[in-house]
C-alpha cells in the first residue's frame, strides 16, 4: 500500500518538476550552464570541449548507422580528413592568408580556410568512397569501410606526397588574433571552448534539420526496410550515398575541431580503433535516438574520466566499456537515452498507459505533450525510435510503419500501423 | 631490370618466412571463415582469441609443464572453451534479431576490448617471447640463406590442419551436419539437427584453431596485448580475399598476404602496407564472395 502511495507521490513530484521545464526555460538553463562552465576549472573546460567533439563525431557516424542502418568502421578517415586539412593549411598557408587579410586576424582566417579545405578534402574522399561503399550492405559494408579507413591510415603513415609527416602527424599551432587593443589566443581553453560550442551547436542543429526533413524520413524508411523503400520508388543506393556524404562532412567538422583541441593531426585518427569510438558512444547512447550519440559520448568521456580518478583502475577503462557495450547490445538496445526515457515515463506515470510499451508507437503517440514538457527533445527522439526496439519480436513485416506515419515526404503512401504490439522493454 | 637479375633477390629464407607468416594467418583466418560460413557471425574477437592462445601457451610452458606441445594444446583448448562460453552466453542471444549481423559484430567487438584488457591485467603490457621447441630450434641453410627449422614445422602443421579440416567437413557425419546447417539452418533444424549445440561446437572449433595459431606462433613473434588488434585486421583481409566461409580460400589468401608481408617491402618501398587494403577493397567490390567463395571447397 505504502509503496503505491510513494510511487504516486514520486510521480506527482516528477510531473510538477516537468511542468516547469518549458522549452524556453530549459534552453535558458542550458545556455547559462554552458557560459558558466567556461569559467570552471581548466580541465573541466577541456573535458567538456572533448565531449562536444566526440559527440559531433558520433552524431555524424550515427546518421549512417542509426538512420540508414549502415555500420561504418572507417569514419576515422573523415575525422582525420578534417584534422589534416586544418593542420596542413595552418602549417603551409599561414603566410599566404596573412598577406591577404593582414596579420591581425590572420590566425582566425587561417583556421576558417583550414576548416573549409579540410571539409573539401572530406567531400572529395567521401564522394567516391561512399559511391563504392554503398554498393555493399551489412557486414560487407562494415568491412569495406574498414578497408578504406585503413587504406587512408597506410597512406598517411607512408606519406607518399610528403604532406602528412608520417607517424608523427602534423602539429597544429592556432596562434593569436591581434585586435590592436586585445590579443586573443585561439587555442586558449576558454576561447576554443566557445568556438567549439558554437560550431557543434550549429552543426547539430543542421543535422537535426536534415534528420527531420523528408530526406531524413526516407533514411529511416530505408533503415527499416530497404526492399520496401525501394518498392515505394526510393533510389535506396543513391540515398545511402548522399547520407554517407552528409555524415562524412559532419564527422569532418568534428575532425577540424579535434585537430585544434589536440594541437596535432595524428595518423591514429584514421585507424579503425578511432572509428570504433563512434560505434561505442553511439551504441551506448542508443542508436535509434537523435540524442543517442550525444548522450553516449557524454557517458563515454565522463565515465572514462571518473575511472581515471582511480589509479588502479585507470589503465583498464576499456574493459568497462567493452562490458557495457556487450550488455547494451544484448539486453537494452535503446541505450542510455532509452533508459532515460523509460525512467521519465516511470516518474511521470506515462509508462502505465502503454502497459510497459515504450517502443516507437507510444512515444510517437505522446509526442505532443512531450514537446510541451521537455523542450521537444523526447519528441524528436521518438520520431526515429521506430521498429528497432520491436525488432526482436517480429522477424519482418511492417517495421517501417511507425516512422512512416510520423512524417509526410515520399513515404506518405505507406500504411500506418500504430496498433501493432511492441516488445515490452520493462526489464 | 631483366628477369634473371630479379631471382636472386628472393631468398629462399624470405619465401619460408612468408609461408610461415601465412600459416599463422591461415590458422586464425580459417576459424574466422568457418564461423562466418556456418553461423553467419563475423567474429571481431578472433584476433583476441589468437593472442589469448599465445599467452596461455607462454604461461603454461613457463610455469606448468616445460613441454611446448602440451602447452600449445592447452592454449588451443583454453581458447576453445572461452569461445564456446562467449557463443553460449552472448552471441546465441542475437541469432534471431533482424540486424543480427551488425549486433554480433558490435558484441564481438566488445569482447575485443574485454579480452585485450584482461590479458593486460593478467600478463601486463610488456611483451614475451619463447624459444622454439629444442628439437626444431636450429638453423637451416638453403641456397645461401638461413632460417629457423621451426618455421617449416609451422608450415607443415598449417597444411595438416587444412587437410584434416577438409576431410572432417567432407567425409564425416558431423561435417555433413555442418554443411547442411550452413546451407539451410531451418531445414537442418527440422530434420533433427540440434542447431544451437552445433553452433557452439563450430564456434569452439574455430576458436581452437585461432588459439592453436597463437600457440604455434608464440616462438616466432613477441607476444604483447597489441597482437590481437594487429592480427585481426590481417585476418579480415585474408578472409575477404579468400572468400568469407571458404577454407581453401583462407589458405590461399593467408599465403598470399604472408608472402606479401615478407617479400613486399623488397619490391615496393612506398605503399606496401596499403596494398593489402587496396586488394581487400577491390575484392569486396568486384567479387564480394571472394576469390574462392563457398564453404567446404
Amino acid at each position: 500500500m505504502s509503496a503505491t502511495d510513494t510511487g504516486g507521490r514520486v510521480r506527482a513530484f516528477g510531473a510538477a518538476v516537468a511542468d516547469g521545464w518549458t522549452p524556453e526555460r530549459f534552453g535558458l538553463l542550458a545556455a547559462i550552464g554552458l557560459v558558466l562552465l567556461a569559467f570552471g576549472p581548466t580541465f573541466q573546460v577541456y573535458l567538456f570541449t572533448d565531449f562536444l567533439v566526440v559527440a559531433l563525431f558520433a552524431l555524424g557516424f550515427n546518421l549512417l548507422y542509426g538512420y540508414t542502418g549502415l555500420l561504418s568502421f572507417g569514419h576515422g578517415m573523415f575525422y582525420a580528413g578534417g584534422a589534416y586539412g586544418l593542420a596542413i593549411v595552418l602549417r603551409d598557408l599561414s603566410p599566404v592568408v596573412a598577406d591577404v587579410v593582414g596579420a591581425g586576424i590572420a590566425p582566425l582566417a587561417t583556421f576558417v580556410v583550414g576548416g573549409v579545405v579540410g571539409l573539401t578534402l572530406v567531400v572529395a574522399v567521401a564522394v567516391p568512397v561512399g559511391w563504392l561503399s554503398v554498393r555493399l550492405e551489412e557486414i560487407y559494408f562494415a568491412l569495406i569501410t574498414l578497408a578504406f579507413g585503413m587504406l587512408g591510415y597506410s597512406l598517411i603513415i607512408q606519406d607518399p606526397a610528403g604532406l602528412t609527416n608520417g607517424t608523427d602527424g602534423v602539429i597544429v599551432l592556432l596562434g593569436s588574433v591581434d585586435l590592436g587593443a586585445a590579443s586573443v589566443r585561439l587555442g586558449g581553453r576558454q576561447v576554443y571552448y566557445a568556438l567549439t560550442v558554437v560550431t557543434v551547436l550549429a552543426t547539430t542543429y543542421g543535422v537535426w534539420r536534415v534528420v527531420n526533413s523528408p530526406f531524413g524520413t526516407v533514411c529511416k524508411a530505408i533503415r527499416e526496410s530497404p526492399d520496401r523503400a525501394s518498392a515505394l520508388g526510393i533510389d535506396v543506393r543513391h540515398h545511402r550515398w548522399m547520407t554517407f556524404i552528409v555524415s562524412a562532412v559532419v564527422v569532418g567538422i568534428a575532425g577540424v575541431l579535434r585537430a585544434g583541441l589536440a594541437s596535432v593531426a595524428s595518423p591514429g585518427l584514421t585507424h579503425w580503433s578511432t572509428s570504433a569510438i563512434a560505434v561505442i558512444a553511439t551504441v551506448i547512447g542508443g542508436a535509434t535516438y537523435f540524442s543517442g550519440p550525444i548522450v553516449g559520448a557524454f557517458v563515454f568521456l565522463y565515465i572514462r574520466w571518473a575511472i581515471s580518478r582511480f589509479p588502479t583502475l585507470e589503465a583498464y577503462w576499456e574493459l568497462f566499456f567493452g562490458a557495457l557495450l556487450i550488455a547494451v547490445v544484448l539486453f537494452f538496445k535503446q541505450g542510455a537515452v532509452g533508459g532515460l526515457l523509460l525512467l521519465r515515463d516511470r516518474l511521470l506515470g506515462d509508462g502505465d498507459a502503454g502497459g510497459g510499451d515504450s517502443g516507437g508507437g507510444s512515444e510517437a503517440a505522446d509526442s505532443g505533450d512531450s514537446a510541451a514538457t521537455d523542450g521537444g527533445r523526447a519528441a524528436d527522439d521518438a520520431t526515429i525510435d521506430g521498429g528497432r526496439a520491436a525488432d526482436d519480436a517480429t522477424i519482418d513485416g511492417g517495421r517501417a510503419a511507425d516512422d512512416e506515419t510520423t512524417d509526410g515526404g515520399p513515404t506518405a503512401g505507406a500504411p500506418g500501423d500504430d496498433s501493432r504490439p511492441h516488445r515490452g522493454d520493462d526489464s | 631490370m631483366s628477369l634473371p637479375s630479379l631471382v636472386p633477390l628472393i631468398g629462399i629464407a624470405d619465401v619460408v618466412i612468408g609461408l610461415s607468416l601465412g600459416s599463422r594467418l591461415f590458422l586464425i583466418a580459417v576459424g574466422l571463415s568457418l564461423i562466418f560460413g556456418v553461423l553467419g557471425v563475423l567474429n571481431f574477437a578472433h584476433g583476441g582469441f589468437y593472442m589469448l592462445g599465445a599467452y596461455v601457451t607462454l604461461a603454461v610452458v613457463t610455469s606448468v609443464v616445460d613441454n611446448f606441445w602440451l602447452a600449445a594444446v592447452a592454449g588451443a583448448l583454453a581458447v576453445g572453451v572461452v569461445g564456446a562460453v562467449i557463443e553460449f552466453a552472448a552471441i546465441r542471444r542475437l541469432y534471431d534479431r533482424v540486424d543480427a549481423d551488425l549486433d554480433q559484430l558490435i558484441v564481438t567487438f566488445g569482447f575485443v576490448l574485454v579480452i585485450h584488457e584482461t590479458v593486460r591485467f593478467v600478463w601486463g603490457s610488456g611483451s614475451y617471447s619463447i624459444d622454439p621447441p629444442d628439437v626444431f630450434n636450429f638453423s637451416v641453410s638453403l641456397g645461401g640463406s638461413t632460417f629457423n627449422a621451426y618455421r617449416l614445422v609451422v608450415i607443415g602443421l598449417a597444411v595438416a590442419v587444412l587437410v584434416s579440416l577438409w576431410l572432417f567437413i567432407t567425409r564425416t557425419y558431423f561435417g555433413s551436419l555442418v554443411r547442411g546447417t550452413s546451407s539451410d539452418r531451418e531445414m537442418a533444424s527440422m530434420l533433427g539437427v540440434d542447431v544451437p549445440r552445433l553452433y557452439t561446437g563450430v564456434f569452439f572449433l574455430g576458436s581452437v584453431l585461432a588459439g592453436l595459431g597463437g600457440a604455434l606462433s608464440a616462438p616466432l613473434q613477441s607476444t604483447s596485448p597489441a597482437l590481437g588488434d594487429q592480427v585481426i585486421i590481417d585476418a579480415f583481409i585474408v578472409v575477404v580475399i579468400g572468400g568469407l566461409g571458404s577454407m581453401s580460400g583462407a589458405f590461399v589468401g593467408a599465403m598470399l598476404i604472408g608472402m606479401m608481408q615478407s617479400l613486399g617491402p623488397q619490391f615496393i618501398s612506398a605503399g606496401s602496407i596499403a596494398i593489402p587494403f587496396l586488394a581487400m577493397v577491390i575484392v569486396l567490390l568486384f567479387r564480394p564472395e571472394g576469390l574462392f567463395g563457398g564453404i567446404g571447397e
